[in-house]
Parts: structure tokens; C-alpha cells; sequence
């Protein structure tokens, strides 16, 4: 009885602060969090719809749908459907990440109605180093993956960045992140497009 | 009188005497993080201000109720709970800002200004002068951050707030928006310090 005594007089007042700030932290969240999720919402559709200008709105088609990135790591992603203003499917948008330079880049990756060509892909969070790596936001990047052939892609250092095809020109002084760019989307693209032919979806 | 003059003096003292960056060189880790450019590195500012004039408040008022070897925890517990409602805060009303700042925000529940704030002056002060002391080293902190993601700002992209202002010929220094820019704008306003606290001694 003692003990417990001894217990309460010293940690009465961390056990009521801990009940008290719980409190505060969840009326906190509860008033924020819808607001949260639709901010990460929004910033998705902002991404996807510039790649596919002609979507009015984003739909999950597969949920957590299984992607293996290699090396035995499995991430799950929500593939959306792009439906534009009559209702016809006008593309496929999902969030694909990898490891990057300095930190893991998640990438918005679209592609069109058949899964054949790319739509092209938006940063949605990167920590690239600022002036080369961060490069991979630029359009002179970008560019080069909307329309490119849904296959695999290869980097390379020279060659012409204006053709639209399967080689994609690496960003001089960050060959690291164009590489991990490269990588996420061959990595993802072929698996989305065989998940969405075995759901009969295209 | 002789009050109002020490709270004078607690807040002074704060932007320079005991300026936590340039004199106390604590908080290291954002002040080299966050200054790229001015806006990261006032909304660092503006966080912290708000964390330590919070906890401040909550440490002062529980001061005589805090066990000697339970304040450490409950300093910690008080501080998280300020840094997680900034962060929330951060993610909701300004989600580009609270994604470009990244882990710094939530980091700020281990910066040592806060914890030593809390220590050496709200856990043996009244309300007020905690107050006053939290927005004196506050405002030190949000100051030098400014002044450091200005001149990095200004010489790594030519810009001020995002808004240009060196002449056209300027070449940007790339080097100045790493981590090495950082470091050397940071060892010449310290030493800078140095040099004009040491003439003002004299």
C-alpha cells in the first residue's frame, strides 16, 4: 500500500499532464484531420490532372494493389481511374516510390486508357539536392516520360531529349535521381498494367 | 520599476547577450536545415516562438508541483505535445510549407532552446517573466534564422521572399542552398558576432 502511495505522489502529476495533453492532441487532430487528408487529396489530383488534363475526377479502381519494388519489398498502392466529363475512362494515376539521392521520392505516375503509353509523372515529395537533383521537377526532365511507350525505359547520358521514346535523357550532375526516377516507374508501370489487364480493366 | 526593467532585460537578452543561435549556439541542427530560402526558415521561426512561449507557460505554471528527477519527462511531455499541434497545424493550413519543411518541424521537440529555456528560467520564474524570456529568445532564434536564409537565399537563386532582386548579370551559387553554404554563412555570422560582442566589451 505503501508503494503505491509512494507510486502516486510522485507521478500523479506526469500521469493527469499525459491524460491532459492526450486530450489536447486528440481534439487537435479530430478538428485537423479531415482537412489533412483532403489537403493530400487535393495535391494528387492537382498532379494527376496535369498529366491527364481532360479527368474531372480520380476513383480508386484497385485498392492497395501489391507492387514489388525489387529486392523481396512489396509496397501497396491505390491504382485511380481518370474518368473525364462523360464518364469515359481517360487514364490511370497511382502514387510510385524509391529511393532517391538523399531521401525516398514519391512520384504521381499516370498513364493513358490502355496502360500503353505514359502520361508522365509529378513529384509529390522529394528532398533532392536543391540546384541538380531537384532538377527531376524541371520540365526539360518531365518532358521526356509524357507519351513515352509504357515499357521499360533506359537512361541514358547523351542523346536527344526533344524525342518522345523509351531513352530518357539523364540530368547532368544528377545521374543518381534520374536514375531513381527511371527506376520507380519501370518498376511500377509494367506491374499496374498487368494488375489492370488481370482485373479485365483495360 | 526595477521590474519592468528585468523583463526588459530577460527579453534583450534573448536577441542578443544570450542570443540562442549566436551566443548559446544551440538549436544547430535547423538553423542549418531550414535556411535555404527566407520563407522555410521564418515558419521554423514562427514554430518555435509558439512552442517555447507555450511551454513556457505550461512549465511555469506546474513549477512548484515538478519532482526533481520527473521534470526532464515532464518538460519532454509538454513539449512534444506544443511541437505535434504546430506540425498538425502546419500539415493542415499550409501543406507545401509543412512537406518542404519535412522532419525539422517535428525535430523541434529536441531542440535544446527549448528544453533549456524551460529549465533555466519558466521551471524557477513567474508566468509573465517566462512570457517574456520565451519571445526574447524566440525572436533571437526567428532573427538569426532570417538573416542566415537571407544572404543564402539572395546568393543561391538571386532572390529575396521569392521575389527577385539581384541584377541580371548575377550568377546564383548553387553551392550556397547546399549544406556547405550553410556552414560558411553560418561560421562568418559567428564569427561576426564574435568581433562586434567583443568591441562592444571594450
Amino acid at each position: 500500500m505503501n508503494k503505491m502511495k509512494f507510486f502516486i505522489q510522485q507521478s500523479w502529476l506526469l500521469i493527469v499532464a499525459s491524460f491532459g495533453f492526450g486530450l489536447l492532441l486528440a481534439a487537435t487532430n479530430a478538428a485537423w484531420q479531415p482537412m489533412i487528408i483532403q489537403n493530400e487529396k487535393d495535391k494528387f489530383n492537382n498532379l494527376a490532372n496535369d498529366l491527364i488534363n481532360e479527368a474531372v475526377s480520380f476513383d480508386v479502381a484497385l485498392e492497395a494493389a501489391q507492387i514489388d519494388i525489387g529486392k523481396g519489398k512489396i509496397v501497396r498502392t491505390d491504382i485511380k481511374k481518370a474518368v473525364d466529363a462523360n464518364g469515359q475512362c481517360v487514364g490511370w494515376a497511382f502514387v510510385a516510390e524509391g529511393s532517391g539521392f538523399a531521401d525516398k521520392i514519391r512520384l504521381v505516375v499516370a498513364v493513358d486508357a490502355g496502360a500503353e503509353k505514359l502520361a508522365g509523372f509529378g513529384v509529390l515529395s522529394s528532398n533532392e539536392t536543391p540546384g541538380f537533383g531537384d532538377k527531376i521537377k524541371h520540365d526539360f526532365f518531365r518532358l521526356q516520360f509524357m507519351g513515352a511507350p509504357a515499357v521499360p525505359l533506359e537512361l541514358s547520358k547523351i542523346g536527344d531529349d526533344a524525342a518522345i521514346d523509351s531513352t530518357i535523357v539523364a540530368i547532368s550532375g544528377a545521374t543518381v535521381s534520374s536514375e531513381a526516377v527511371v527506376k520507380i516507374l519501370n518498376d511500377y508501370v509494367e506491374q499496374v498494367k498487368s494488375l489492370l489487364e488481370d482485373e479485365g480493366s483495360i | 520599476m526595477a521590474e519592468t526593467s528585468s523583463k526588459i532585460q530577460t527579453f534583450t537578452a534573448g536577441l542578443w547577450k544570450e542570443n540562442p543561435v549566436l551566443r548559446l549556439l544551440l538549436g544547430m541542427c535547423p538553423v542549418l536545415a531550414v535556411t535555404a530560402a527566407v520563407k522555410p526558415a521564418l515558419t521554423m521561426g514562427l514554430s518555435v516562438i509558439f512552442v517555447l512561449v507555450c511551454s513556457n507557460i505550461v512549465v511555469s505554471l506546474m513549477r512548484n508541483l515538478l519532482k526533481p528527477h520527473l521534470r526532464i519527462l515532464m518538460f519532454t511531455l509538454t513539449i512534444a505535445t506544443f511541437v505535434t499541434i504546430a506540425d498538425l497545424y502546419l500539415k493542415a493550413f499550409m501543406p507545401e510549407m509543412s512537406s518542404s519543411l519535412g522532419p525539422y518541424i517535428p525535430l523541434i521537440i529536441v531542440n535544446c532552446i527549448i528544453i533549456c529555456r524551460a529549465e533555466a528560467c519558466a521551471s524557477k520564474n513567474g508566468i509573465l517573466i517566462s512570457i517574456v524570456d520565451a519571445l526574447g529568445m524566440g525572436l533571437g532564434f526567428t532573427a538569426t534564422l532570417v538573416l542566415l536564409a537571407g544572404i543564402r537565399e539572395l546568393l543561391a537563386t538571386g532572390m529575396f521572399f521569392e521575389i527577385a532582386v539581384m541584377p541580371k548579370w548575377f550568377v546564383p551559387w548553387a553551392a550556397m542552398g547546399m549544406p556547405v553554404g550553410a556552414f560558411i554563412t553560418l561560421g562568418l555570422i559567428l564569427g561576426g558576432a564574435n568581433i562586434i560582442s567583443k568591441k562592444v566589451a571594450a
